[in-house]
């Protein structure tokens, strides 16, 4: 198991390796399913390697994740039947082992970015179940375990296809965790954020990819070819996703200026978290670099800090995230780039 | 009867809705017999779900209950299975 294909090293995204491991070419096929059974303390420790430039000691172990996947059979029964377990070989169906990887890559980002160990920063176990309900074109965590749908077809695809979603998903665990956000209003634009934030640095970690590079999108891959649109959200540019003759269009505003008012939705959650949304990016893009370092490391030290009330504002998010970035960084660029970031979205970070 | 399903929220918070009127229609009393079912196991007032999951507001000839996944009855889930794959 120690052996990798420098190829495949953290720069190829778990859904396309899924794809590699079942390759017509024997090579291709064997190196990419190497990779993917590869456990998470080997990936760790290499990318704790790239990162600091020095040898982790022999002796550390580093924890790895727990993953465990289920198969709802299309049916609305939870969790399931457990289809496999952590450290098994990939399973005939390249959903599970989508939805296995997409969970091993947000497990490493959190653990070797942030030393968080699995959602609950103490090695929860991490459970998701596929194939829930007939053509649900939806994927939800339910304050225990990921739930994904098969999609329609006809809009959705399958909801394990993009590692954003995935990752998504796991994210309102972190959420739950951490900061805890009321899943309503302000609170819950910015509890769905966070998770389009994480989503958005798993896809960008998976790819090895710079802020600049980055396509900021999320859920690219998850419309079927017949709608008019690049994915759900667009964290560099809100309300430009999509635009679509049956879906609408995206109705997310990129400043306080368009802040949308509504009870549906659980008061716009899935609207205004273009918003903070937005701050992100132009946060990680000012400061350029590979974005889960500096500007993730703000976000996660401010969702962690312990100092944030459930029913935060955008506003005391902003000033936490000030405070944040003072206390990791001093008074230098990086601050200065949280309150400009906040300042151009309308939101007062003081 | 006018049955009336408004979906909000999921993970792509887009909205859907759609409406069955049964009357004149053969199965009109199956639909009956499921509409009035699915509002009984209904809330008042919509319930705050899970993150990302969907929410309903069913509203029969001018009555709104509120349900949201996954915890729905299997009678809600059959209606708006229903409603939305049938209702225009």
């Amino acid at each position: 198991m120690d052996s990798f294909t420098p190829v495949f090293c953290g720069i190829v995204p778990p859904h396309l390796l899924d794809k590699l491991a079942r390759a017509g070419d024997p090579a291709v096929a064997a190196a990419a399913r190497r990779t993917l059974v590869a456990d998470a303390a080997h990936r760790t420790g290499r990318r704790l390697t790239t990162v600091t430039g020095a040898p982790a000691p022999a002796d550390e172990v580093v924890p790895g994740p727990q993953r465990t996947l289920y198969d709802a059979g299309n049916t609305t029964g939870l969790p399931g039947t457990k289809v496999r377990s952590e450290g098994d070989e990939p399973v005939q169906d390249a959903t599970v082992n989508r939805a296995y990887a997409g969970l091993g890559a947000t497990f490493d980002l959190l653990m070797t970015a942030y030393g968080h160990d699995s959602i609950d920063g103490a090695g929860l176990p991490l459970d998701a179940t596929v194939h829930y309900d007939e053509e649900y074109g939806n994927a939800f965590w339910n304050g225990e375990q990921m739930v994904f749908g098969d999609g329609d077809g006809e809009i959705f695809l399958d909801f394990t296809g993009p590692v954003d979603v995935i990752a998504h998903e796991l994210a309102h665990g972190f959420t739950q965790y951490s900061a805890n956000f009321t899943y309503f209003g302000q609170p819950g634009a910015l509890n769905e954020s966070v998770s389009d934030v994480f989503g958005s640095l798993v896809k960008q970690y998976t790819l090895d990819q710079s802020a600049d590079r980055a396509d900021w999108l999320i859920g690219a891959g998850l419309l079927a070819p017949r709608v008019s649109g690049v994915a759900l959200r667009s964290m560099k540019a809100p309300g430009t996703a999509y635009d679509d003759d049956v879906l609408g269009k995206d109705p997310q505003p990129a400043t306080m200026a368009d802040y949308v008012r509504t009870g549906r939705d659980n008061g716009g959650v899935h609207i205004n978290s273009g918003i903070p949304n937005h701050a992100f990016y132009l946060l990680a893009t000012q400061l350029g670099g590979k974005a889960w370092e500096r500007a993730g490391r703000i976000w996660y030290d401010t969702m962690t800090s312990g100092r944030l009330q459930v029913d935060a504002s955008f506003a005391d998010f902003a000033a936490e995230t000030v405070e944040a970035a003072t206390a990791r960084y001093g008074r230098g660029e990086e601050r200065e780039a949280v309150v400009k970031a906040w300042s151009q979205v309308g939101v007062p970070a003081n | 009867m006018r049955i009336h399903v408004r979906r909000t929220g999921g993970f792509a918070g887009i909205e859907r809705v759609a409406e069955v009127d049964t009357s004149g229609r053969p199965d009109a009393r199956e639909w009956h017999a499921l509409a009035e079912q699915a509002m009984g196991d209904g809330r008042d007032t919509p319930p705050v779900g899970v993150p990302d999951g969907f929410q309903y507001q069913l509203t029969v000839d001018g009555t709104t209950v509120y349900c949201a996944d996954p915890r729905l009855s299997e009678a809600q889930r059959q209606l708006i299975t229903r409603v939305l794959k049938e209702g225009s």
